[in-house]
């Protein structure tokens, strides 16, 4: 069996279901990239997997151990959301380190882990700084470091870089590669930005209207025209095609 | 100097004198004796208004603890029922009901409540008027309390149990310590709503809460403007003192309301 699976997933809002029998599965320090327009359903997925959104039904399986029902504080599952939301009140050290303080982890230790991730992500020289201080960029990089530093077996990203410049988000897509790869995370990376959902994914999703298709491989996710995989491809071809004659001068 | 800036200055200067002039005459009136118009000055300065007006202290303890017992739980009451209120589909029409408090001026308001208030035994207690009291602060408190808890601060919330947090860490870690400016800025509203409070205080006390507010109108009923302005001093006091201690912490609250 897979390490992080759902099966037969159907959640909704009252009586507007969201997505139904919906099912996925996902290897141990893999990404699965779900591409999916706004309002398709890919938020609420994630939220019924982290346990902050009732099911009602199917199962949600991690490493053998079945977490439906379970609180989110109890799921092993983290939940990036969009927003860096970083906790005003606290300086970007304290922002990191929050997840270790929660698990009552030694002083030293915390230190120790927190310090090491901050000079990671190059967020050393501002760790005394409060949030309001930082650029977007570095905010997200807060609550990426703050994520990893209690190195959760499955890592839920909601659209984390949707706000972020063109520059700073190529430096996180990159960022999150190396460091998912380093520590063997798990992950479901949601976009509506086709070139960032086959840059993150090792495996690849298409949502729509609730239902979610999943690709053997790059080349079927390119096959299916509701992806505009194929559009896209072709759109960059007639570029190439335009310049050409140019490019040869 | 060009005209501009030098219009501005004197309209700030006058804008200054009127803030300033009741601070400057209330303690000069306090320590005169026989100052009747025409003249500028008194006749005559002496501190025995302030020794008659120490003996208002006993009402100066009692106010005050009546204002901070009452400022307190409506704070604390508001805080908890904002957020079930903002979690609501009624929303809306609920904080449209909050308002109603304050569509009666507080004498009436306090005429409509007396009936119920002899009936239960509450009228001239202390608890009778913290009640009371809490009918006006409260409504405002779940008013200025709502509009804080917004997506963002439950999705900050949601982020602590994913984390594995419980909610006693929520409340803790992140929810209090978020929300010390805007809780400072409505305990502060609600201790001068109770402090300045006369209708309500009078009608339902009966003379037998005795504070400070309601004392120093009693002073101006008998029209002794000496010892009135030395106990309006008194009555400024505790507000001023407590406006510099949180003044960092309002003037701060004020940026994250309003931008």
């Amino acid at each position: 069996m897979s390490y992080f699976v759902g099966q037969g997933l159907t959640a909704g809002y009252g009586d507007t279901e969201i997505y139904a029998a919906l099912s996925f599965s996902l290897e141990k320090g893999e990404t699965l990239a779900i591409l999916g327009r706004s309002g398709c359903g890919k938020t609420t997925l994630l939220k019924t997997l982290a346990g902050l959104h009732p099911a009602s039904a199917g199962e949600v399986i991690l490493n053998g151990e079945v977490l439906t029902g379970r609180e989110p504080g109890r799921r092993g599952i983290l939940y990036l959301y969009q927003e860096p939301l970083l906790f005003p009140h606290l300086n970007v050290f304290e922002n990191v380190a929050f997840g270790l303080r929660l698990r009552r982890i030694v002083e030293a230790e915390v230190r120790t882990r927190t310090n090491a991730l901050l000079e990671k992500l190059e967020l050393g020289p501002p760790a005394r700084q409060m949030p309001e201080q930082l650029s977007g960029g570095q905010k997200q990089r807060v609550a990426f470091g703050r994520a990893l530093n209690v190195q959760p077996p499955v890592l839920l990203l909601d659209e984390p870089f949707g706000n972020l410049d063109v520059e700073t988000r190529a430096n996180m897509q990159q960022l999150f590669k190396t460091i998912a790869r380093e520590q063997h995370i798990s992950a479901i990376f949601v976009t509506h930005d086709l070139k960032e959902a086959v840059l993150m994914g090792d495996r690849l999703a298409y949502m729509e209207s609730g239902q979610l298709s999943t690709y053997a491989d790059l080349d079927a996710f390119v096959a299916d025209p509701r992806t505009g995989m194929s559009r896209e491809m072709d759109f960059w071809q007639t570029i190439h095609l335009k310049n050409a004659p140019t490019d040869r001068l | 100097m060009p005209v501009e800036p030098r219009l501005r200055r004197l309209l700030l200067v006058i804008l200054l004198l009127v803030f300033a002039l009741p601070f400057l005459y209330l303690p000069l009136l306090s320590v005169s004796d026989r100052w009747v118009f025409p003249d500028a000055w008194p006749k005559r300065l002496t501190l025995q208004h302030w020794v008659s007006a120490g003996q208002l202290f006993g009402s100066l303890v009692y106010g005050l603890s009546l204002s901070l017992a009452v400022s307190v739980s409506a704070t604390a009451l508001g805080f908890w029922v904002s957020r079930m209120l903002a979690k609501h589909d009624r929303r809306r029409m609920l904080l449209r009901l909050a308002y109603l408090p304050y569509a009666f001026s507080p004498v009436v308001y306090a005429f409509c409540l007396q009936y119920f208030f002899y009936k239960t035994a509450l009228v001239g207690t202390f608890a009778g008027v913290w009640l009371a009291q809490l009918f006006i602060t409260f409504p405002f408190c779940v008013l200025v309390l709502t509009p804080w808890w917004s997506a963002r601060v439950f999705d900050m919330e949601n982020l602590v149990y994913t984390f594995g947090g419980s909610a006693q860490d929520a409340w803790r870690r992140v929810l209090l310590p978020m929300a010390r400016p805007v809780l400072l800025l409505c305990w502060f509203q609600a201790f001068l709503i109770s402090w300045f409070d006369y209708g309500l205080t009078s009608v339902l006390g009966l003379g037998r809460v005795p504070t400070l507010t309601v004392r120093v109108f009693q002073y101006i009923g008998e029209a002794n403007p000496y010892v009135a302005a030395a106990s309006s001093c008194l009555l400024v006091l505790p507000p001023l003192l407590l406006l510099w201690l949180n003044k960092r912490a309002l003037f701060r609250v004020e940026s994250v309301s309003f931008t």
